[in-house]
């Protein structure tokens, strides 16, 4: 992406230099204009042709040409059309060479990509012979220096050792680690963390974590408060990889929303390194409700039921969103001591989280919610909250179904369709 | 008058031309922005991640015999984690229900619907028995075009996202992940929609539902509407998300936030350009129900579809273009200049206005007075020589430009022939200009006269028509 940009920047120098080019062009042509020796004539001149005798102009010495030239009647069409004109072709002029330069950006660019791609094609395979040999054959580091010579170069050989350590643990990634080190590329990184550019500083934490060099943990620290969301992002996920104490410990200090994509990303991380899981409900009061919701998401992923009651109590957040990942969350982890606030909650609560508390009830089936759910079921009048209470119903087992077959011959209310609906079990 | 005529056609080109280079120039500022952000981006842990948000597909499908099972394949077949499939076969009078039902052994279920969205009435809904087609719901209904159509997928739709595509294109594998991102990404605003970029898939080489290799078109008309498209979504799209402007989000794919659509009342039958009419409408809800919201855009391509590759047929298709776009205007036209709307109200819509409908009508007038000058011997030929080359040195230069921009973020066609093919075709392009016209003008005596349906939809299919032997 940094080659977009630099292609970027260099449209913007070239057309830059293009219009102080055309600038002094476009000067000379009013002064030739004064000069009364271009066949584009002024306005003043035009206008000086509707007010003069034929006589006088011919005394100025200037006319012959102009008279009969086709531009000055197109000239008098529009009024002001020497600024027309002239304006009109410095943009012809400049079209045209702003479009042979981006043809020239189109063909250079597809040049380069493609000397890139049979570069990177060599190195990758030429690199990752080395690394091998390096690690099971116990070669010097000497090979490498004569073919990273430049940055290019060194980018790859940093992007390959990345992508072999992701497979490798103990010894090897530990000597893979010295690799990085003695070849001087944790510096390159470094040097990357500390860029001015969010997206140079980026690469240098995503290649300090993988790498685990904890050089540019300061830098990673002042980024956790930017407010460039992707470098905050990153700076976190750097930091629980590079934390050995506490790597969640910033999530007390998290002022700005923590969005559902930052929450998966850390999520697979937490996965992929198998980092120390804390105990998220620690969470559960944090006045950042985003937060509140990945403690919430994460106590389910981990099962970690043993702090119920704080479980419990964010069923009273202020927020509805929070309050229905509370409610979901519940069934998920089958907390039978959440039913009876499901219910005691269920009449005060908005309609997708009604929903939520009924699916709640069908995974912690409980027959003490029987008459609750029947209640739903005869006295709601929405399609879809029927259906969760009939599938929850059935979900009670033998008790639900009696109940279900009633409910079918019933004469008060036609329930029929609904329980046929649930109990076709190629409906998901 | 005849000066005054004159005048008004000159500026109201120069406004045109600058507001594409407005456009241009943020766009370039949108595509740089996301291709930074997006370069750390790892889209497969959506898809192992048990935090990702289930997506409904929802495909109407009317007379689609030909491509329907190839393109269940691709759809089920999508790399994401947690998402269904729903096919709405619009009372097809076609043998699609049959083969879809045939080649994914499908049954009838006892399904109960909730028709939150108006629809015709749903004849039966299908599930499949075969436990690998789990993700594919099939429903049979009367036919009641499009917009219909997905209002009955709504109804069935079980996830709090809702995709809606055109059952005849090619999804690209990795269109789910893209599309699902900024819905994940949300925080003060909700987003409500995302759209992508359509590709034309005329000459590529596609086997069993999927692009094996991507070739620009050999035919003359679709390797025009490859220029069009790449102007449109990589230009245009693109500026109008950065400014928040966004009105359009292809009907051929586009992911929609399920609630909002039911709020502001689902898909219209009553235009036959439902895509933009709902963003509107949406948009709309949101503003006046004072909710932050945004409508965002990504530059990437999403799904690939068949452009016409006869004058007909093309004609059919930008009639029906024109005639959406009037309907959603009209029905909209409260939004015209209204502060409330913001850069909706004071920018985009009269940009869709002035330059997207009036434009063509406009471009009339002018070959009306080019006429009447040349018949009364007036014409000024040096300057109309002058004012043709400006515009059209203009017009090659922004169809560079767009040119540039496929090159830096897709780089889709491989060889230097196709850049130059492709530089060539938009040399003729401008010359093509007076068919536009025609087609626009067409579409709006269809909507005076009250027109109503697609028109005829001819498809070859894209493994017959593309496949190498």
């Amino acid at each position: 992406m940094i080659s977009i940009n630099k292609k970027y920047q260099l449209v913007t120098v070239l057309l830059a230099s293009f219009i102080i080019m055309i600038m002094p062009v476009n000067c000379l042509y009013s002064q030739t204009q004064n000069n009364d020796t271009n066949i584009i004539k002024s306005v003043s001149i035009v206008e000086s042709i509707d007010n003069q005798s034929d006589e006088s102009l011919i005394n100025n010495g200037s006319v012959d040409t102009t008279q009969e030239n086709p531009w000055l009647w197109e000239v008098n069409y529009f009024g002001k059309s020497f600024y027309l004109v002239n304006a009109l072709m410095v943009v012809i002029v400049a079209s045209i060479a702003i479009m042979f330069v981006l043809l020239a950006l189109i063909l250079l660019n597809r040049s380069r990509l493609e000397r890139e791609s049979k570069l990177r094609q060599f190195l990758l395979e030429k690199y990752q012979s080395l690394i091998l040999d390096y690690l099971f054959v116990g070669s010097g580091i000497e090979g490498f220096y004569k073919i990273a010579s430049n940055s290019f170069r060194r980018q790859v050989l940093i992007d390959t050792i990345i992508d072999i350590s992701i497979n490798l643990k103990g010894e090897s990634g530990y000597k893979l680690q010295q690799l990085y080190i003695d070849l001087q590329l944790d510096k390159d990184s470094l040097a990357k963390a500390k860029s001015k550019k969010w997206h140079v500083k980026v690469k240098g934490f995503k290649e300090l974590a993988f790498m685990n060099l904890k050089e540019g943990n300061d830098e990673i620290l002042s980024a956790l408060q930017s407010k460039n969301d992707i470098l905050r992002m990153e700076a976190q996920i750097a930091l629980v990889r590079l934390s050995e104490e506490n790597p969640f410990e910033w999530l007390y200090f998290q002022t700005h929303p923590f969005s559902l994509w930052e929450q998966i990303t850390l999520h697979s991380m937490l996965i992929q390194h198998e980092i120390k899981v804390p105990l998220f409900s620690q969470w559960l009061d944090s006045p950042n409700y985003t937060v509140v919701m990945f403690a919430l998401r994460m106590i389910r992923e981990y099962n970690q039921t043993d702090n119920e009651d704080a479980i419990f109590e964010v069923l009273h957040h202020e927020r509805e969103e929070v309050r229905q990942l509370a409610v979901e969350v519940c069934g998920d982890l089958e907390l039978a001591s959440s039913l009876k606030i499901l219910k005691s909650r269920y009449k005060y609560e908005i309609y997708p989280i009604k929903i939520e508390i009924i699916r709640s009830m069908a995974k912690v089936p409980r027959e003490s919610m029987l008459g609750f759910l029947k209640l739903v079921l005869d006295k709601e009048d929405d399609v879809q909250l029927q259906i969760e209470s009939t599938k929850a119903i059935e979900n009670l087992g033998d008790a639900g179904i009696r109940e279900l077959n009633k409910l079918m011959d019933s004469e008060y209310k036609n329930y029929q369709i609904i329980i046929r609906h649930v109990l076709d079990k190629r409906i998901v | 008058m005849e000066f005054i005529l004159g005048q008004f056609i000159f500026i109201f080109t120069i406004v045109l031309l600058l507001s594409y280079l407005m456009l241009g120039t943020y766009s370039a500022i949108s595509l740089n922005k996301y291709f930074k952000k997006n370069s750390f981006v790892n889209y497969n842990q959506l898809v192992l991640s048990p935090l990702s948000p289930n997506v409904t597909i929802i495909a109407p499908a009317y007379n689609e015999g030909k491509t329907i099972v190839d393109n269940v394949r691709t759809l089920l077949s999508l790399y994401y984690n947690q998402f269904e499939v729903i096919i709405v076969n619009d009372g097809s009078t076609d043998d699609s229900l049959q083969k879809v039902i045939e080649a994914y052994s499908l049954v009838r279920v006892n399904y109960f619907f909730d028709y939150q969205m108006p629809c015709e009435r749903i004849r039966a809904v299908y599930r499949s028995e075969n436990p690998s087609y789990s993700r594919l719901t099939v429903i049979d209904k009367v036919n009641g075009g499009k917009s219909d159509s997905l209002n009955a997928g709504i109804n069935v739709s079980r996830s709090n996202l809702i995709v809606t595509i055109d059952t005849d294109s090619i999804i690209e594998n990795e269109s789910l992940l893209r599309l699902v991102k900024p819905f994940l990404e949300e925080k003060e605003k909700k987003v409500i929609g995302t759209g992508g970029v359509i590709r034309i898939v005329n000459s590529c080489e596609v086997v069993r539902g999927h692009i094996k290799k991507v070739n620009l078109p050999k035919a003359f008309l679709p390797r025009l509407q490859v220029l069009e498209y790449t102007r449109a979504f990589l230009l245009g799209r693109m500026a109008w998300s950065q400014l928040d402007g966004l009105m359009l989000i292809s009907g051929a794919m586009g992911m929609f936030d399920k609630e909002t659509v039911i709020k502001a009342g689902g898909y219209s039958t009553k235009t036959v350009g439902e895509d933009m009419e709902l963003v509107l409408r949406m948009r709309r809800y949101m503003n006046e129900n004072k909710q932050k919201y945004e409508v965002t855009y990504i530059p990437d391509p999403l799904c690939w579809t068949e452009a016409p590759s006869d004058v007909k047929t093309l004609a059919r298709q930008r009639s029906r273009w024109t005639r959406g776009l009037i309907q959603s205007l009209y029905t909209h036209r409260k939004m015209f200049l209204n502060p409330r709307y913001k850069v909706l109200g004071m920018m985009s819509f009269p940009y869709w206005l002035f330059f997207e409908w009036l434009a063509p009508l406009l471009a009339l007038a002018g070959f009306i007075y080019t006429g009447y000058l040349i018949y009364n011997n007036m014409m000024n030929w040096p300057f109309y020589l002058l004012l043709f080359a400006f515009v059209y040195s203009v017009a090659l230069m922004l169809s560079t430009w767009s040119i540039l921009y496929e090159e830096i973020t897709f780089h889709k066609y491989r060889h230097k022939r196709d850049v130059v093919k492709l530089f060539l075709t938009a040399m003729i392009e401008p010359f093509f200009y007076p068919f536009h016209t025609y087609f626009a003008l067409k579409g709006n005596i269809d909507v005076i006269f009250n027109k109503k349906g697609w028109g005829k939809q001819q498809r070859k299919g894209f493994g017959q028509k593309t496949k190498k032997k």
